[in-house]
């Protein structure tokens, strides 16, 4: 005999399955994203705001912001958090700055000694916070602190970069353009993809796999939803926990190369706060503190989003950069105010 | 009904080993540096001088914002706001610090406004601010990291704007005499320090509001049915910090007697964090110590200046703390406080006797 | 295929100062259910959890299926074929339903992981249990009962061969109890062997073959179902005479009592409707019906956790507004919550803090209780409701369940109420806290004080209950007098027009 309770059969319409309440996030920050841009668009379109260029150059500037990203989503979801990313990235511009020009080190390596040296803070971060039970926040606290002092240890002053290798790779452009008559035309104002964009794209898209699609992902989203039952279904939470914030450690030392292809030096002080743009872009994006949600497409939108109001500042030319933060501040206010709604209203669909 | 002395869980709490760690570090530096301790009184300025004095005077920012923050960690939330508090508190001080510029070219000894408002303006504005954190914490459910995050983000901005982006500074004694003052032989800074830390202990000991900090931080929906007004208490913790980074931010600007807003608090909030750490309040929310955390900051406070004290180059500070910090941390977690506690309770029991069932 | 599939000699296991279980046995045949039963503190919980790789037991085999096995994790014990089904139910609420059955073993296609034949495959499991659901919707859309459900296709699709149930019926109401037995039922043709563990000994009786006691450690015995009788049972159990347990009696009601609360025509369209009532002075009113019915509903709109859209509340004879607890702790009411983990511990503070936190509440925080007014106090409650702690400096998280109902109890008792509202009082505790706190509200009552009374044990209901409400769909479905009830009498009315479920 079977039982079909009537409660809690639903059909399934197609606009249910558009309207899943767990994509709402990012629908609310594609809309908002739209809207600011399309303000953008109708006050500075003349200026050049709407050209491909322009955001093409979102991409590149944001790209540092964005690989950083990526790896903190899949902290977040786990539960976590992870304050080192900024600093992270800082130590690696200072090794490859420093061991170009002190040390005369192919640059190559020097990067290569980076990622190493990034996923390896992040596995013994990941290590205290599973094993010990420190909370994450004090743990990954205790690695930036120590992170930018041994930036500080390298060098004081900033190093500037002059390197064959640097620069080609800092250079490396791929000009777009259209068939026009006949012939490759480039497009005005002229649009480029760099190396920056590229690493920032395939993190995204690697990203987007390895949660949606591999055991691992899952894993990580279970680990959100409940570490304590993920455990009790026999998950390996521990390997994936300490693997998780390994990934974001590599993350970061990539966000770090990526930056120093942007501004070609090494700074102590460099993307000082950075760690927190990079949590408020994620979260933006619609990834939940508390862990279990979030979609890495999400958080490229986040990224855009936040980058969206410096650009418009810049274009807008006269204000000064405080009031940049001050909108920020209001972004990031409205974007929550937003989350909280949808959150209470699908409760309360739920409720019913 | 009277307690035996219970040593397992002395040695099982946090604040045991944060004053283990101090007095460990204390120890060492005055090994090393036999004239570490002293102390000696100068006739002249009527004050003290000696390392222990400079660590209790530098600490002194820090251990303010700190108290409001162990109610914030108590309730289960962090501010990070603090440090942008401190820009601002700094930037409406001085603003309010401006002179007759026709009556007088040159900074000096006079001001237009009175001094009270000087005073009361930053700390007015700050409790503000703290409330606004508060506000949406406690109206619109959002998460304290995010809610401080706003404030934090565009506090300095506010700051640089109050000043129109320019630094300001001022000649006027009275306010000099906040940040580089003395008073019974000590730095000003150590007395308000000690003012704060006991009108914060008798608020929150002496009161319920201690204990209502505690019940909402470990269950807040319990701590509603059972009557608490929850919201009310988030508010009032918030507040108090905003007023607390105002007062820091007074004395901060007062020592250098002009406002930095770009470095004005900055990393305020992470070391005041991880001051409540130490001494022993759980990020997760519920029980606290105002004298942990105290000592947490002198732990950090300590730390710095043995670093300077022993020549070591002031780039590697940071490193140092962060090493310093990590064993700490290490030594107060859970699995090596019980394998300590443990390892006494087996050799209680060798001997005769089970320290505790 | 040996008929015994889980067999364990001999377990030990010592924590700190007290021995959890000495020499303890029990096995399981393929096909069977066995109920384990004993008070909290008894072994229940600890020899699951040596059976599942949570503890490493001192001393004792465990054989499955002929073999010797030691799980040394709750992975492990899965991977040998052990699962357990939680009262909490174990699964990640953000997953969902088909994910949860299938995450950590998720079927692959060219390295990724095969999204259709998850859904597919779910699907057709839940359907063999009789519950057919959209399996792509979150695990937190969907009641604790049918995510029950779901964790036991879990375990069924695992291959399991033992299937642990931890007090699984708890928070069921009736027709989803059936649904589940009907479901253990099936598993038990299938060859699966079931462990039971509850406090609800009536359905002890309606599933289990067999049926093994524990007490304080130590194996009592091992029962055949059909040839044992409830009160032997719990004598086993709590080796105390069951009849001088419950020798309890109506509070006896004094003529011209004035009414004391009072509410008329409250309600909040979708979960109570227009609902009427009046409390006496010294009487106890008891709530019946099936989970959902709308009795904690009431019972929130009466304390001020939530606001009625209409109607008017009274408190003798005068209008209430209550916006919030504190208004009605204020009126001399209070309300002792069903969910005593989320409502109602503060597991971190001691007895003695829980115990006076709603009187201080009520003062305010800058009126504290001096220390001696709150030991005092403590003191007394520790006393009157033989709280088992060391003392009132214990923290309150570290206590039994029982004793922890009995913190939270205290508390509300302190605050001397004129109305006291107690909503499943002695759910998920043992049979001698029970009946303390039966009589104790009996003893309540008898000095005046106006009790509503809300549990699903029918027999509490009847045996304190001067007049009864039954409550069915959110609305009043009769109102009886407590005297002249009987179980079959509330039950016809809990019934009478069910929902459109085939039973």
């Amino acid at each position: 005999m079977r039982f079909v309770l009537n409660a809690d059969v639903k059909r399934q319409s197609l606009g249910v399955r558009i309207f899943n309440p767990k994509y709402i996030m990012v629908y609310a920050t594609l809309g908002v994203f739209f809207v600011i841009y399309l303000f953008g668009a109708i006050m500075y379109g003349d200026r050049g705001f709407t050209s491909l260029r322009t955001i093409l150059l979102m991409f590149s500037d944001n790209a540092y912001v964005g690989v950083s990203a990526v790896g903190m989503t899949m902290v977040l979801i786990t539960g976590g958090i992870d304050l080192s990313v900024a600093a992270v990235a800082s130590l690696t511009g200072m090794f490859i700055a420093y061991g170009t020009t002190k040390l005369g080190i192919d640059p190559l390596w020097c990067m290569l000694f980076s990622l190493a040296v990034g996923t390896g803070l992040g596995l013994v971060m990941g290590a205290a916070i599973h094993y010990l039970n420190v909370p994450p926040f004090i743990t990954t606290l205790t690695g930036m602190f120590l992170a930018r002092g041994v930036c500080s240890l390298i060098s004081r002053e900033s190093i500037s970069i002059d390197n064959p290798t640097i620069d080609a790779l800092a250079g490396w452009k791929w000009i777009l353009t259209y068939y026009k008559d006949g012939q490759w035309v480039k497009i005005k104002p002229m649009a480029y993809i760099n190396l920056s964009v590229i690493v920032f794209i395939a993190m995204i898209l690697i990203g987007m796999y390895v949660l949606q699609r591999t055991r691992f992902g899952r894993n990580v989203y279970a680990i959100g939803g409940s570490e304590q039952s993920a455990k009790l279904m026999g998950l390996p939470v521990g390997r994936t926990k300490i693997a998780v914030y390994a990934i974001n450690g590599f993350c970061s030392a990539l966000a770090g190369i990526v930056y120093v292809l942007y501004v070609k030096s090494g700074w102590n002080l460099a993307l000082s706060g950075g760690e927190l743009d990079v949590i408020s872009s994620a979260v933006i994006g619609g990834v939940m503190l508390t862990g279990g949600v979030g979609y890495m497409l999400g958080t490229m939108f986040g990224v855009m989003l936040k980058a969206t109001i410096p650009s418009l500042i810049t274009f807008e030319g006269s204000l000064s950069s405080w009031w940049g933060k001050i909108a920020t501040g209001a972004l990031l206010l409205l974007f929550i105010v937003i989350q909280r709604a949808v959150v209470t209203y699908t409760d309360r669909k739920k409720a019913a | 009904m009277k307690r035996k002395f219970d040593w397992d869980s002395v040695v099982r709490s946090k604040i045991f080993w944060a004053v283990v760690a101090e007095v460990v570090i204390l120890l060492v530096s005055e090994i090393l540096k036999p004239d570490f301790f002293r102390i000696e009184y100068k006739p002249e300025t009527g004050m003290l001088y000696g390392v222990l004095i400079d660590i209790l005077n530098r600490s002194a920012e820090i251990t303010i914002i700190a108290m409001g923050m162990t109610l914030v960690i108590a309730l289960g939330g962090t501010d990070l706001s603090v440090g942008a508090l401190v820009a601002v508190s700094g930037a409406m001080a001085l603003k309010f610090l401006r002179w007759d510029v026709t009556q007088y070219p040159t900074p000096g000894d006079y001001t237009i406004m009175p001094f009270y408002l000087v005073i009361l303006a930053p700390l007015a504005v700050c409790t503000l601010m703290g409330a606004f954190n508060g506000l949406l914490i406690a109206k619109l459910g959002m998460q304290p990291i995010i809610a401080t995050l706003i404030l934090m983000v565009a506090g300095r901005g506010i700051a640089q704007i109050t000043t129109n982006g320019k630094q300001f500074t001022t000649m006027y004694t009275p306010f000099q005499v906040i940040g580089q003052g003395h008073l019974l032989a000590l730095p000003m800074p150590i007395i308000i320090t000690a003012v704060v830390v006991l009108c914060v202990a008798l608020f929150t000991r002496k009161t319920s509001f201690g204990m209502f900090v505690e019940s909402v931080g470990v269950n807040p929906s319990a701590s509603r049915v059972s009557g608490l007004q929850s919201d009310k208490i988030i508010l009032i913790a918030f507040m108090i910090t905003g007023f607390l980074s105002g007062i820091s931010g007074l004395i901060y600007s007062s020592r250098i007697s002009s406002c930095d807003s770009n470095n004005a608090g900055i990393n305020n909030e992470m070391n005041a964090i991880l001051a409540v750490v130490i001494g022993g309040t759980s990020m997760s929310g519920g029980k606290f110590s105002l004298a942990g955390t105290v000592i947490g900051s002198l732990i950090i406070q300590t730390i710095v200046t043995l670093v300077y004290f022993f020549g070591v180059v002031s780039e590697a500070i940071m490193a140092f703390e962060a090493m310093i910090i990590a064993v700490v941390i290490v030594l107060q977690s859970e699995p090596v406080r019980k394998a300590f506690a443990s390892r006494r309770r087996r050799g209680a029991a060798a001997t005769g006797g089970a320290v505790r069932a | 295929m040996r008929d015994v599939v889980l067999d364990m000699k001999g377990i030990s296991i010592q924590f700190p100062g007290v021995k959890a279980l000495d020499n303890v046995d029990f096995s399981l045949k393929r096909g069977e259910v066995h109920a384990l039963l004993g008070e909290n503190g008894a072994g229940k919980s600890t020899l699951i959890k040596c059976l599942t790789g949570v503890h490493h037991m001192d001393s004792g085999t465990i054989t499955l299926d002929g073999e010797e096995i030691k799980p040394s994790s709750p992975q492990a014990a899965i991977g040998m074929g052990i699962s357990t089904v939680f009262q909490e139910v174990n699964l990640c609420p953000n997953l969902t339903v088909a994910e949860n059955i299938f995450i950590g073993r998720q079927p692959m296609k060219h390295r990724q992981i095969n999204w259709k034949a998850i859904n597919q495959r779910s699907a057709e499991l839940m359907e063999h249990m009789g519950t057919s659901i959209d399996v792509t919707k979150p695990l937190s859309y969907y009641s604790i009962a049918i995510q029950q459900m779901v964790s036991i296709a879990r375990a069924v699709d695992i291959q399991a061969k033992v299937l642990i149930l931890d007090e699984p019926t708890s928070s069921l109401d009736e027709h989803e109890v059936r649904r589940l037995f009907k479901v253990v039922r099936d598993l038990k043709a299938r060859g699966l062997g079931i462990i039971f563990i509850t406090h609800f000994l009536d359905q002890v009786f309606e599933i289990s073959d067999q049926i093994t006691v524990l007490r304080n450690g130590k194996l009592v015995g091992k029962y055949d179902a059909a040839q044992i009788t409830k009160l032997e049972l719990v004598t086993y159990m709590i080796g105390k005479d069951m009849n001088q347990i419950f020798n309890l009696k109506r509070a006896e009601q004094k003529p011209g009592a004035p009414v004391k609360l009072e509410a008329e025509h409250i309600g909040i369209p979708g979960k109570v409707e227009d609902i009427s009532l009046a409390v006496k002075q010294g009487e106890l009113m008891g709530f019946a019906g099936l989970l959902g019915s709308g009795r904690t509903e009431t019972a929130e709109m009466l304390f001020g956790v939530t606001r009625p859209l209409h109607g008017t509340i009274k408190m003798d004879g005068k209008a209430l507004s209550l916006k919030t607890p504190l208004n009605a702790i204020n009126q001399k009411m209070a309300f002792c919550p069903e969910d005593r983990k989320r409502d109602g511990v503060i597991g971190d503070l001691s007895v003695r803090e829980n115990i006076c936190l709603a009187v201080q509440a009520k003062r305010g925080f800058l009126k504290p209780m001096p220390p001696r007014e709150q030991q005092e106090l403590a003191d007394k409650y520790i006393r009157l409701l033989s709280i088992a702690t060391p003392d009132a400096e214990k923290k309150v998280g570290e206590l039994s369940g029982g004793n922890q109902q009995k913190v939270i109890v205290a508390r509300w008792m302190a605050t001397n109420p004129d109305v006291l509202i107690l909503d499943e009082p002695t759910r998920g505790i043992d049979v001698g806290a029970k009946a303390e706190i039966q009589r104790l509200m009996l003893e309540m009552c008898e000095n005046g004080m106006a009790v509503i009374f809300i549990s699903s044990e029918l027999d509490e209901i009847i045996r304190c209950s001067n007049r009864i409400i039954v409550m069915r769909d959110g609305a009043k479905a009769a109102e009886l007098d407590g005297e002249n009830c009987r179980q079959s009498d509330i039950l016809a009315i809990i019934a009478n027009e069910s929902s459109e479920v085939s039973a």
